[in-house]
């Protein structure tokens, strides 16, 4: 974007920097200035060496959480987008009925839903687990549906076209003609709904999963010192999360690499 | 089970109440937000030196740490870090505010980034003054392609207020929550207050699904 910021040097660019420089300099100042200093230095992160196994265990369920999120979700949300394309209508309304639903309901009002509700209507009791693994999956299935739908909808239409009229059978269009190139442009709104599962997994805490967020409140709670555990589990959602993103950097290279051949 | 509708219309004062502090805390969050995010979008926008690298880390952060985690670090570390009393509400409030600042930044960085680079060097060669870049050439399509992206951040703020339920705001899940316990009819007020989620929501989710059509649209003709 050169001459976009060729238009931001001539319109103060240089003014907007030092401005921003003051204004920052000016927040930190006030910040520290009305910091609790007693409290600042009587933190011991060295406390929690002792609590690094169950924080790692934590780690692990956020880590399996999310993959199951997102394997599943892409799994059952690539069937879903597949039945959206079919000719029979009631099935194409009540795909589209479920993905509304799931996109359009706070996950924690589904999460205590299925929790509550979902066993006295079956009769089949649920641990906290189980709940949270079926919330979040049936989530990320409305959520990765409607990506791979776009990912669908962006391939040309002479795929299409090209595959029926050579007689392709249904399964080999899809798995060899369609989704293939819909799947390397997906790449990076997958990886960024991959990440906002890893957060949605942190909201399974009100149901004490045993992932990452519900070990931090219990240390909080035995410790009487939330600073310290909350912020380094906050920099643990966050190095995860840069983590994935950087990741998606290498694969999208080298898929972008395996095109140009 | 039963599905006993009849205790609902009782209780509707106080899902109204939670109902009207869910968006209040929506909208002074958006607002707050809103504000920060404009400095957080021109601290990306100016390219290089402290601000720049400040804002970049601000954005990423806040978007990409879970928002329960963010709802109780401000809870239960800023009273003790500054001393002050706060009550939930207003660090709900907070914890939004940086959500919403970091997200709408990256969509307004990302509708002004998406300028058209001819139009933008035509102006320019043709000497039109800076001012009337921004307002005639930038800022107008900016906008109209950030509605969708925007409406649709829209709709996840109003699904995280819920979490503010978890911290005690007595916002909509809360209560009905409250009158859960006190009735034992659980399923029919969580069902009634996704009922009402959904339908604030979705009419934001179908516009956002016009928008990018028409967007779309624009972009092939």
């Amino acid at each position: 974007m050169a001459a976009l910021d060729e238009l931001i040097e001539v319109s103060g660019g240089r003014t907007t920097r030092i401005c921003l420089t003051i204004a920052l300099v000016g927040v930190l100042a006030a910040g520290i200035w009305s910091l609790n200093w007693e409290t600042l230095l009587n933190l011991h992160f060295g406390d929690l060496w002792r609590f690094r196994v169950a924080v790692l265990k934590g780690l692990g369920m956020t880590l399996t959480l999310t993959s199951a999120a997102a394997a599943c979700g892409i799994l059952a949300g690539t069937l879903l987008a597949i039945v959206m394309q079919s000719p029979v209508r009631p099935l194409r309304w009540f795909v589209v009925g479920y993905i509304e639903l799931f996109r359009n309901t706070p996950i924690l009002v589904q999460l205590i839903w299925i929790h509550f509700a979902l066993p006295i209507l079956t009769g089949v009791p649920t641990t906290a687990f189980v709940s949270g693994v079926i919330a979040i999956v049936l989530q990320a299935s409305a959520y990765f549906s409607e990506i791979v739908r776009a990912g669908i909808q962006s391939v040309p239409p002479g795929y299409r076209e090209a595959s029926d009229a050579l007689g392709i059978p249904v399964h080999t269009r899809w798995m060899r003609v369609i989704l293939p190139p819909a799947f390397r442009t997906m790449i990076p709104p997958l990886v960024n709904m991959t990440i906002s599962f890893l957060k949605t997994s942190a909201i399974l805490t009100v149901l004490s999963v045993g992932e990452l967020m519900t070990v931090a409140t219990r240390i909080s709670n035995a410790t009487f010192r939330p600073i310290e555990i909350l912020t380094v589990v906050a920099a643990v959602y966050f190095f995860f999360g840069w983590l994935i993103s950087r990741l998606t950097g290498r694969i999208e290279a080298a898929t972008a690499r395996r095109e140009t051949r | 089970m039963t599905f006993d509708v009849n205790v609902l219309p009782t209780h509707f004062p106080e899902l109204i109440d939670g109902l009207l502090l869910t968006l209040r805390i929506c909208l002074l969050s958006m607002a707050f937000g809103a504000f920060g995010a404009l400095f957080l979008c021109l601290g990306k926008l100016s390219g290089r030196g402290s601000g720049y690298h400040v804002s970049v880390f601000v954005i990423d952060f806040f978007r990409t740490i879970p928002e329960v985690v963010l709802i109780f670090w401000i809870y239960s570390c800023l009273p003790l870090l500054f001393g002050a009393r706060l009550s939930a509400e207003v660090c709900g409030i907070m914890a939004l505010s940086l959500l919403v600042a970091a997200n709408v930044a990256e969509i307004m960085r990302a509708g002004v980034q998406s300028t058209d680079q001819g139009q933008l060097e035509a102006a320019m060669s043709l000497g039109v003054p800076a001012h009337t870049i921004w307002l005639r050439i930038v800022i107008p399509p900016a906008l109209q392609r950030m509605a969708p992206a925007f409406v649709n951040f829209m709709t996840e703020l109003i699904k995280a207020t819920s979490l503010l339920s978890t911290i005690g705001v007595a916002e909509m899940v809360y209560q009905a929550n409250v009158l859960g316990n006190r009735t034992f009819a659980y399923v029919e007020f969580l069902t009634l207050v996704a009922t009402i989620f959904f339908a604030i929501i979705f009419p934001l989710s179908l516009f956002v699904r016009h928008a990018e059509a028409r967007l779309a649209h624009q972009k092939s003709r």
